[in-house]
């Protein structure tokens, strides 16, 4: 929808926004004019000496690292006359400085508002300092340059040069990208912080997407006109383009969403509102064009939820067809549907409904106008506005507001931000590596308050929605596109993170169950039991459901997995469903409260090989022996099952635990929990199995017993395989030591006995799970 | 006749015996020239008026036809760029109907997955009716 109004006289040149509702206006006729968006008004700022023409405003930043700063009171103006000027909201010049040889082209602030930088028709490229004083010449090349754009964490700038496009670090020392982007003349250019995309436009009437290591994500098909303004909104969701009577909304993925074909001349410079739900855009023919989103759509499950207006929104119930209207105060900035409630955020308030009633919603004000985004889990939802990340039960009661050190909020997004019943997970800006947890009920930091650290740089990560808070897991996909899965909750012990996936864009969880789907190269992944990874890992390959991936062509992107279906957006933009069998997630109900007996019949039923080896997995980890032997016997893992019949054969708790342990590659654990319960030699008889000598040893001579047992064993090894003894503690203790198998196996043959008898005492006392 | 000496004088009498310096011929034909010059004068008058108001309505017409020229001209070149406008227009529609197309060809496309997965969950109940 888009709504012009004219009151120029000349072309305008430049637009922008200093509250939600005020947008400054600066023409060709030397005026700058305020509008006020709610009123409708339109006022004369000021009106510039007869030699000022102005090229490009950029309002001084609002927020400085997350601090709210009073209010930011001036912008910077450049002109035709080679001079930038320092403006007051009054429209006083504050300080008008001599920048370039030649017209100004453009000037913006950086995100802490410390520097200025400037670009020049001589094509220089300059800093200055807030009060206008010259830091440095940063370039200097032979073509003017029309455009410059700050790096997301203002270390680097982007400008054009021709045809070209070159990001340039600050650092003098640092070596700067460049690389041919378009046919003709680069016009525009912008950088996205909360995405890192880079978005140019130019004469060659095409706009095109970049990643900020200049490789091409997108590459619009040639328009009528050349492309004259390009604009991203502050979250990075959408973009705007602007060209000869053209307004174009397009998706960070390049596809369109809308196009406006006003009668406004060619559209010279857009600017999105802080908020990022209204555009102004400034049009050759002297009009200022002010356009907002609408018709955004949610759907769940058996609703579907469109603003029809700026304040307005249709609730359909796909069932019945019943519509409700939702009428809001003021303008919609954010939403959300999930998990049985639609949560909206407008410019002063936040709005729970539930989908069983959507007359009468849960309100409570916001402290902070613009929410840039909310996370829904199944018990709270999350709100990230400028100020922090604070977390709401749908009662409106602020349950939490975490925080660590150097947290920049604005940059937040759905795929650096996770929330889950009892964890958030914010991955960190400065450091993309980490990941900070946190409790979502203290918002104080998981554990030990050291956060998770990953080999890699992290692009996206998520936690899985069910079951108890102890075993929740994270997924995180980093840059090499690789998919790992860790524990959140890690008691003490070192992190194992398990790869288990690579070549993989984009996951998943499902909302009922913990199921992970991902598409892996040009495979669509559904991982049935990922945790399986923790208990076997050769069991992993089995529990996976892989589907060809052709249909959601190339580069798709996963927008959610409910119930059993996952829905995926397409880089065209269309969105394509999928379904996955019901069963895994049926198993996970059943397992999750120990009904092993119907997990089996369900099973048999399906039939389905990686639904036994999930089963196997499930029953492993919780210790269930019988279901698991069942379970391993379906999947023809012999060697697993024989194992598990030794396991249950075995006397005592203790080493049976040790060996289920065992079973799932924790040989420490293993080792802990036998010299605790005071089975030494059972401690021992672990290293020795797994030829693992040097421990077992060293076990041997600390506990003072069994060391002719390891040299006998060793040396058994050493004649069958017809080596000789290289490790010199070997040499050193078979040197005292008499090697007597019959001393030897009469005394293992006691301590088993021991182990016996203690095991049955204790089974008197307690009934042992294990052995039923 | 004998002359009048009077008139010899330059004396005469009038009608009523009043003395009289003119002839009273002449000083009636005097009056009626008078009259007759009044007459002519006021006629003159008229018709400079009457021309007057005729130019102004030339020049009126004259300025009406101008205008109506240029209007004719205008027209002509309105006429000949409705085409150029038109290609424009068309232009700006072409536009807009890609821009539907393609938001046809999603929902094309979303509808066949839907069909798929519709399809697929038929299946699947055919399936457990069938085993049940």
């Amino acid at each position: 929808m888009v709504a012009t109004s004219c009151a120029h006289k000349e072309l305008v040149s430049c637009v922008g926004w200093i509250t939600a509702d005020e947008v400054y206006s600066c023409s060709e006729d030397h005026q700058i004019l305020k509008w006020n968006l709610l009123t409708n008004e339109t006022s004369v700022v000021v009106k510039l000496q007869e030699d000022i023409y102005p090229i490009d405003l950029h309002w001084f930043p609002k927020t400085v690292a997350g601090k709210k700063q009073a209010l930011a009171e001036i912008f910077a103006l450049t002109s035709t006359d080679g001079k930038f000027h320092l403006l007051s909201k009054t429209g006083r010049i504050e300080k008008s400085v001599e920048a370039h040889r030649g017209a100004v082209l453009a000037s913006r602030w950086n995100y802490d508002g410390t520097a200025l930088i400037t670009a020049g028709e001589d094509g220089q490229i300059k800093i200055w300092s807030k009060s206008g004083m010259l830091r440095s010449t940063l370039a200097q090349q032979g073509s003017p340059v029309y455009s410059v754009a700050w790096g997301p964490d203002s270390d680097r700038i982007l400008y054009t040069f021709g045809r070209q496009l070159v990001i340039k670090p600050l650092q003098p020392s640092s070596k700067s990208l460049q690389w041919k982007a378009h046919d003709g003349i680069i016009l525009k250019v912008d950088w996205n912080s909360v995405n890192d995309l880079i978005l140019s436009g130019g004469e060659d009437c095409k706009y095109k997407v970049w990643d900020s290591y200049g490789r091409p994500l997108y590459s619009s098909s040639p328009h009528d006109y050349p492309i004259t303004s390009v604009a991203w909104a502050p979250d990075g969701e959408v973009f705007a383009m602007g060209s000869f009577n053209t307004l174009r909304l397009c998706d960070k993925t390049g596809w369109s969403y809308a196009l406006e074909k006003p009668n406004t001349g060619s559209v010279f410079s857009l600017a999105w509102s802080a908020d990022g739900t209204q555009l102004a855009g400034a049009c050759g023919n002297g009009q200022v064009i002010f356009a907002h989103i609408v018709e955004q759509r949610w759907e769940w499950k058996n609703f579907e939820i469109t603003l029809t207006k700026r304040r307005t929104m249709q609730v359909r119930n796909v069932l019945n067809d019943a519509v409700d209207t939702l009428e809001f105060r003021d303008r919609v900035i954010k939403a959300s549907l999930s998990h049985g409630h639609l949560v909206v955020a407008t410019a002063l308030q936040c709005l729970v409904y539930s989908t069983k009633n959507w007359n009468t919603p849960l309100i409570f004000d916001l402290k902070e106008g613009t929410v840039s985004l909310i996370l829904q889990a199944e018990r709270h939802f999350l709100l990230v506005d400028g100020g922090g990340i604070y977390v709401y039960s749908y009662e409106g009661r602020l349950v939490s507001a975490p925080k660590f050190p150097g947290m920049r909020t604005d940059i937040l997004n759905a795929q650096t931000v996770s929330l889950s019943n009892d964890t958030i997970a914010v991955r960190d800006k400065t450091d993309e590596k980490v990941v900070y947890l946190f409790d979502a009920q203290t918002g104080k930091p998981i554990g030990d308050g050291k956060p998770l650290t990953h080999k890699m740089e992290v692009m996206e990560i998520a936690l899985d929605q069910c079951g108890a808070s102890k075993d929740r897991k994270i997924a995180l996909i980093d840059k090499n596109n690789d998919l790992y899965l860790t524990s959140v909750r890690r008691l003490g012990r070192e992190q194992s993170m398990h790869k288990i996936g690579s070549m993989v864009h984009t996951m998943a969880w499902n909302d009922s169950a913990n199921i992970l789907c991902g598409i892996q190269d040009n495979q669509f992944t559904v991982w049935y039991y990922p945790s399986a990874v923790f208990v076997d890992k050769d069991l992993l390959p089995n529990t996976l459901f892989t589907k060809d991936a052709s249909e959601f062509s190339s580069a798709p992107h996963i927008l959610n997995y409910t119930g059993t279906q996952v829905t995926v957006r397409r880089a065209d933009g269309s969105l394509v469903y999928s379904g996955v069998p019901p069963y895994p997630t049926m198993l996970h109900e059943y397992t999750g409260s120990a009904r092993w007996e119907e997990a089996l019949h369900l099973c048999r039923f399906a039939k389905d090989q990686a639904l036994w080896a999930c089963l196997a997995g499930m029953a492993m980890a919780n210790r269930e022996l019988n279901t698991a032997e069942t379970a391993y016997a379906a999947i023809r893992e012999v060697d697993k099952v024989q194992y598990i019949k030794f396991i249950k054969d075995l006397p005592s708790k203790e080493s049976s635990l040790a060996h289920i342990l065992l079973f799932s590659g924790q040989v420490q654990e293993a080792e802990a929990t036998l010299l605790q319960a005071g089975l030494i030699y059972q401690a021992i008889q672990i290293h020795i199995d797994l030829f693992n000598w040097d421990r077992a040893l060293e076990l041997a001579v600390k506990h003072k017993t069994h060391v002719d047992t390891v040299l006998a064993h060793r040396q058994k090894f050493l004649q069958d395989f017809g080596k000789e003894e290289t490790n010199k503690r070997f040499l050193q203790y078979s040197e005292g030591v008499e090697v007597d198998w019959e001393k030897i196996q009469s005394k293992i043959e006691m301590e088993l006995a021991k182990e016996r008898e203690r095991a049955a005492n204790s089974s008197v006392r307690s009934s042992v799970a294990s052995h039923r | 006749m004998a002359k009048d000496p009077l008139a010899d004088a330059g004396l005469h009498f009038d009608e009523l015996n009043k003395l009289r310096v003119l002839d009273p011929d002449v000083s009636q034909k005097t009056t009626e020239l008078k009259e007759e010059c009044k007459d002519f004068v006021d006629k003159i008058g008229q018709f400079q008026k009457i021309v007057g108001g005729l130019i102004e309505m030339v020049d009126e017409l004259a300025k009406e036809a101008e205008k109506e020229k240029m209007k004719a001209i205008g027209a002509r070149n309105l006429l000949k760029s409705v085409a150029k406008q038109r290609e424009a227009q068309q232009q700006q529609l072409q536009a807009l109907i890609a821009e539907k197309r393609m938001q046809l060809e999603r929902y094309r496309i979303e509808y066949e997955a839907l069909s798929k997965v519709e399809a697929e969950q038929n299946e699947f109940i055919d399936q457990f009716m069938l085993q049940k």
